[in-house]
């Protein structure tokens, strides 16, 4: 699966000074990064470092106090009309810990149904292409059943073919394997894995390091809100450089 | 008539001794429907959890008898109905010791008694059983266990459903004015017969009923933090 | 005792079923049920708008439906139906019938307490799902249109049928207005015969008491397989939706 977008376009993702605060607390200072085309990065830290809201005011689910996040170009944080912020929405996926699934349609039209009502695609387009996608996430055989009939790690892949469905140049997952119980992890990974190898461009929170280890190019460590440690996986876990990296890492290992 | 006065009702002797008595009658309605009720409502639920079928039974229809007739079709039914197949000495006594209110009090608080006693019922079913068993492995007894450990939490989690049915219970004193019983609401229709200010004295009664029943819902929130040790701790 | 009842029912049962019909306007219960079916019909989409109204995020919009909320919560509907008694004449400047009076006075009550039945409904589904509808890029109102409102309706069905008993039951105090329903058919009766109010105040709770109890248990079996079938839609949470929302509903 290709992901489609403009060639000039090298940076998908670029995060400028990005700081967001409640109240008195400040949950993301200063943030300054971005991600190419193309690459798979992992953002890993303790917990309430601000990963999750990180990754959340990239598709503007946050709200930022200061800075800038352009994506394909636009800042998605500048004022526009609502329907402008939709349209750029429907091109960033966003996976979530609860899957947050649509319980009262079915597997298939849970996948089809935005592009239809979003996009405009036509009814039997759609549906064809859900079978598609449900096919590549190893679940086809499920497309009429419901939600509450599939186990969590099912539901999970239905939720990646959900946001495939709308043809996203980049793919944002939030924590997707931590609301699994571990036997169902594997599968999650193994369909992430695979839209890895395929050049999506994908920004994923998770505690997976195994995954890391095998599919990110880059991994960026967060804690207390400012991205402290940003390396490949090799340098990263075999020579951690800052002392709270290598302390999350020995807490991993324990 | 000619512009909005609410002084016309408000320095008028005669209409403000109307409204107080008004008020003083629904208090009086209100407040021994509602203790006839949640005595009663206590008695039922004994009555469901006493052994062998006929109490259980005899709550089932009882409960569902009020809540399936209309209030008010249950109150004519007393005042109407019934009070004429009493005996003629309770009949007369009854008549001089204003029957109508009497009526009032008896048909509201054995409506209210029957969802009272299923608030209680549902706010018991909800506390997890494992505290039932908690309790009897510790070597309570039933009653002991009933006593200490279910009923403390059963009421609290029965709280919001009573604190809004005594609200409906506190409303529906309104309904006496059909049986004649001279409350707030039979107040307000005499004061607009007699002074043609249709709107000046039905902006009154409305704003009576909705400053007591809003008290009522206030006072019902500051018991229900009072009873939350979450909340008692931090107090 | 129960002959007088038998004799009565036989002499006066089209009088309770549809009053005075022809000689007068349609009556009896006849006239109860097509005045609650009206008004939930009516109510059931003035109570979503009030509910978007409530959940909305501008003041102007949200501040006087939760004053209307409380209002009907706080004032006895007999109030609410004298004011409509007053107003709905005066502001139509024409004679207008009780039965019109008492269907605009239950649809703005029925509908001020089915609002925050739909507001509990869509409340309780939770963040994750308009999360989810946004993330995808659908609006507020494509979300709600396609998956918040689904959901939560459904959910209410329930509900909207036991509302449907509790405005059976409010139409009886149409009786203090005239509307001429089961309860003044009743008190027709009770008026002709004078000496038998007990036998006529007892068929008419039965009435009441067998149309109330067949609706309860419809709403109830409908309830049981909704439950039923959102479990399997939706695991447990299914089950904490529905309960708080039947409460809300025991107004009467």
């Amino acid at each position: 699966m290709t992901p489609s977008v403009s060639p000039q376009d090298v940076n998908a993702i670029r995060i400028s000074k990005v700081s967001k605060q409640y109240g008195d607390y400040q949950v993301l200072k200063d943030i300054d990064a971005e991600v190419a085309r193309g690459e798979v990065v992992v953002i890993c830290g303790p917990s309430g470092s601000g990963k999750s809201t990180l990754i959340r005011t990239i598709n503007r689910l946050e709200e930022i106090n200061s800075g800038a996040i352009s994506f394909d170009g636009q800042n998605i944080h500048a004022p526009m009309k609502t329907h402008d912020l939709n349209q750029l929405r429907s091109r960033i996926g966003f996976v979530f810990q609860n899957f947050n699934l649509f319980p009262h349609l079915s597997v298939v039209d849970n996948v089809s149904m935005s592009p239809v009502r979003v996009k405009g695609v036509a009814r039997d387009i759609a549906h064809d292409k859900a079978l598609l996608l449900l096919d590549r996430v190893g679940l086809v055989d499920k497309a009429n059943a419901y939600p509450g009939q599939l186990s969590g790690g099912q539901q999970q892949r239905v939720a990646i073919a959900r946001a495939l469905a709308m043809e996203p140049p980049v793919m944002l997952f939030d924590e997707p394997t931590s609301a699994l119980d571990p036997e169902m992890v594997g599968e999650v990974l193994a369909v992430m894995k695979s839209l890895a190898a395929d050049g999506m461009t994908m920004l994923c929170v998770t505690h997976e390091m195994g995954f890391a280890r095998d599919v990110a190019d880059r991994i960026w460590f967060i804690d207390a809100g400012q991205i402290i440690e940003m390396a490949t996986p090799e340098e990263f876990f075999t020579n951690p450089r800052h002392p709270r990296a290598q302390r999350f890492l020995a807490d991993l290992r324990h | 008539m000619t512009g909005f006065d609410l002084s016309a009702i408000l320095t008028n002797p005669e209409f403000v001794a109307m409204l107080l008595h008004g008020i003083e009658m629904t208090f009086v309605i209100a407040i021994g429907s509602w203790t006839l009720a949640m005595t009663l409502a206590i008695l039922l639920l004994a009555l469901r959890f006493s052994p062998g079928r006929f109490g259980n039974a005899f709550v089932a229809g009882y409960v569902s008898y009020h809540r399936n007739v209309p209030t008010l079709v249950q109150l004519m039914l007393w005042y109407f109905g019934i009070f004429t197949l009493l005996p003629d000495w309770l009949t007369y006594w009854l008549a001089s010791h204003n029957a109508e209110a009497i009526f009032a009090i008896i048909g509201l608080g054995l409506c209210q008694a029957a969802y009272f006693s299923e608030d209680l019922r549902s706010g018991l079913r909800s506390v997890s059983p494992g505290q039932m068993e908690a309790a009897r492995a510790l070597g309570h007894g039933y009653i002991s266990a009933m006593r200490f450990v279910m009923m403390p939490q059963g009421v609290r989690n029965a709280l919001p459903p009573l604190i809004n049915h005594s609200v409906s219970l506190f409303k529906n004193s309104s309904l006496g004015v059909v049986i004649g019983a001279s409350e707030l609401t039979h107040a307000v229709k005499e004061i607009e017969n007699l002074s043609f200010r249709t709107f000046e004295i039905y902006l009154i009664g409305t704003l009576l009923y909705l400053f007591f029943s809003l008290l009522i819902m206030a006072g019902g929130a500051y018991v229900s933090m009072r009873a939350d040790p979450a909340t008692r701790a931090r107090a | 005792m129960i002959n007088d009842i038998v004799a009565i029912f036989h002499d006066y049962w089209l009088l309770l079923l549809i009053g005075q019909y022809p000689n007068g306007p349609l009556g009896g219960l006849a006239n109860t049920l097509i005045l609650s079916a009206l008004s939930i019909a009516l109510a059931f989409p003035l109570s979503i708008l009030l509910a978007l109204a409530r959940l909305s995020k501008w003041p102007f919009l949200r501040w006087p439906v939760t004053v209307l909320v409380y209002v009907t919560r706080g004032v006895p509907l007999l109030m609410l139906i004298l004011w409509s008694y007053f107003l709905v004449p005066l502001l139509t400047g024409a004679d207008v019938p009780s039965f019109v009076t008492m269907l605009t006075t239950l649809v703005v009550y029925q509908a001020a307490f089915l609002s925050e039945v739909v507001r509990a409904g869509i409340v309780a589904l939770g963040h994750g799902q308009m999360e989810a509808a946004k993330a995808l890029g659908h609006g507020y109102f494509g979300a709600m249109r396609f998956v918040i409102l689904p959901q939560a309706l459904y959910n209410m069905i329930p509900s909207i049928l036991s509302t449907f008993v509790s405005t059976i039951k409010d139409t009886t105090l149409g009786y203090v207005i005239n509307v001429p329903d089961l309860t003044f058919a009743a008190s027709q009766v009770n008026n002709q015969l004078l000496t038998q109010p007990f036998q006529v105040f007892l068929i008419l709770a039965v009435i009441y008491y067998g149309i109330c109890w067949s609706l309860t248990h419809v709403a109830y079996r409908l309830e049981r397989r909704i439950t039923r079938r959102r479990a399997g839609l939706n695991g447990v949470r299914a089950a904490t939706v529905i309960a708080p929302v039947k409460i809300i509903s025991e107004q009467l």
